[in-house]
């Protein structure tokens, strides 16, 4: 079991194409390949991305694909999603980007984006793009590790991957311990003891954001052991 | 310095003036609540307009909340469909005969009061309508803590007092850029002793017992006491019936109960205002 894991190809099908040529050159055989989400970036351009992962040249493997910020927009603006209190996406990418998705991504298009799911559970880990709270939410390697713990624990899983933030990074929580106690009204006084150990977050990288340079993530789930890679790709390509 | 604080009135005007007399005996210096000054109980204008007029600093419970935004229950709100019934039923009654200055009073409630290296908040600092049950996962709370620059947290929202203290927080981290490179190798954080302090219920008590609960700390000590006070609460039964409320509420206020409800889940949390 090998997995390749991506996100953020926003709209860039040559980036895309780059990593699944680099994606088919693994050893071992890559056997799954999760997209989590941002496909497209609002511009008609960006929609052959769809187009092309929705139908997957003969022996390439089908993606697996969840919604991401971009994705998710769109629903909001047709109106099949609810828009959280406070839009980080839309104070991130500017107003204008509601009339664009409006205009540039296409009905039948959105209705395949409402048809995705929001992540995937699979052997103790969670595949989700922003976080197991949200879609919008980004994960990075700066915040507190409570907060990234209160991530996981919400996952009941001990890995999770994310793409919102486009980084790649591995999180590890190698070990915790807490003593507490808890006291209550008949003086009843109970001990209670926190141990965690060995819990990853991981960023699964960007495809498409960055001209010429596309990063995204192998996993093997059976053994643990993770990979990032860069793909160079256009006049300046080559491998890292 | 002597603090009382207060959760969870529920429009419970007998148990409130009871326990404001308890209050008053125990030579407090300040009272803080943590709203639910309406909800489930037959006096919701008469607690708030108490409160606001003893200038008691006050946070938005999450009742409070519905009753300025309309409802909108998430998955925590509610522990059974059955208690999600009653509670809409409540909350229509309540929305009915609120005046619109209480309503106004409620809308401007804060969710967090911060006071030196102490924290108020209903539910948990990041949603009214979380519980912090005593056995949340230990990291979880001190998240929670941690989250409001506060080393003692008081809460309400689950109606049964409990001090908890969270001691010798330890965790070791790294952080990897790339395949070969460690940027953070081995980092260690680590806290100092924090605690939650649950009020309890003055309003609708559910340890088992139908006395009003509240709490009085001493800043100096660092000593918390949990009160129980008994009331009159045969009074606030009646005025449940009489207003038409759901009789189940009477009943488990007897009982200090909540009759196949309670919400129990340690590991459920809230989606809302993270």
């Amino acid at each position: 079991m090998h997995w390749a894991i991506l996100s953020g190809i926003e709209g860039n099908l040559e980036a895309y194409e780059a990593v699944l040529r680099d994606v088919h050159r693994q050893t071992p055989t890559v056997t799954d390949l999760f997209i989590l989400g941002d496909l497209i970036d609002g511009t008609p351009e960006g929609n052959v991305v769809v187009e092309r992962i929705r139908h997957p040249k003969k022996g390439e493997l089908v993606p697996q694909v969840c919604k991401g910020a971009w994705e998710e927009q769109c629903l909001i603006v047709r109106g099949l999603a609810v828009e959280p209190e406070e839009n980080l996406f839309v104070l991130e990418k500017g107003g204008f980007v509601l009339r664009q998705l409006w205009d540039n991504v296409p009905r039948e298009m959105v209705q395949w984006f409402s048809r995705l799911h929001f992540g995937f559970a699979e052997l103790d880990c969670l595949l989700v793009h922003g976080s197991s709270l949200g879609v919008f939410e980004k994960l990075t390697p700066d915040l507190s590790p409570l907060i990234l713990l209160d991530r996981l624990a919400r996952t009941g899983s001990n890995r999770l991957f994310c793409g919102r933030s486009g980084q790649t990074f591995k999180y590890q929580v190698a070990k915790a311990k807490l003593a507490a106690t808890v006291t209550t009204l008949d003086s009843v006084e109970e001990e209670q003891n926190y141990d965690v150990g060995d819990r990853l977050i991981i960023g699964v990288g960007n495809v498409g954001r960055q001209p010429k340079e596309a990063t995204y993530t192998l996993y093997n789930p059976e053994t643990d052991k993770l990979i990032f890679r860069t793909v160079r790709y256009g006049k300046t390509a080559g491998f890292r | 310095m002597k603090l009382a604080v207060l959760s969870c009135i529920h429009g419970n005007y007998e148990a409130l003036i009871t326990v404001l007399d308890d209050v008053e005996e125990q030579k407090v210096d300040q009272i803080y609540c943590l709203g639910d000054l309406v909800g489930y109980g037959p006096y919701p204008n008469e607690v708030a307009a108490l409160v606001r007029s003893l200038d008691i600093p006050t946070v938005q419970g999450c009742w409070d909340e519905d009753i300025v935004d309309g409802l909108n229950a998430c998955d925590c709100s509610y522990p059974s469909l059955l208690a999600e019934k009653r509670g809409k039923a409540a909350h229509v009654w309540t929305d009915k005969i609120i005046h619109p200055e209480i309503r106004e009073y409620l809308a401007q409630l804060p969710k967090v009061i911060k006071k030196d290296q102490l924290a108020f908040t209903h539910g948990s600092p990041q949603s009214q309508h979380e519980y912090l049950l005593p056995e949340l996962d230990g990291f979880l709370a001190l998240e929670r803590v941690l989250s409001t620059g506060a080393d003692v947290l008081f809460c309400g929202h689950t109606h049964v007092p409990y001090v908890r203290t969270l001691d010798e927080g330890s965790l070791k981290f790294s952080v990897q850029t790339d395949s070969s490179k460690a940027i953070a190798a081995k980092q260690e954080f680590t806290t100092s002793i924090k605690q939650i302090i649950n009020a309890g219920s003055v309003g609708e008590p559910r340890h088992g017992r139908p006395n009003a609960t509240y709490i009085i700390y001493d800043t100096d000590a660092d000593q918390v006491t949990m009160r129980e006070v008994e009331y009159d609460y045969k009074k606030t039964c009646a005025a449940i019936i009489e207003q038409g409320l759901p009789k189940i509420f009477a009943w488990r206020l007897a009982k200090g109960m909540e009759f196949a409800e309670r919400a129990d889940d340690p590991t459920h949390l809230c989606e809302r205002g993270v």
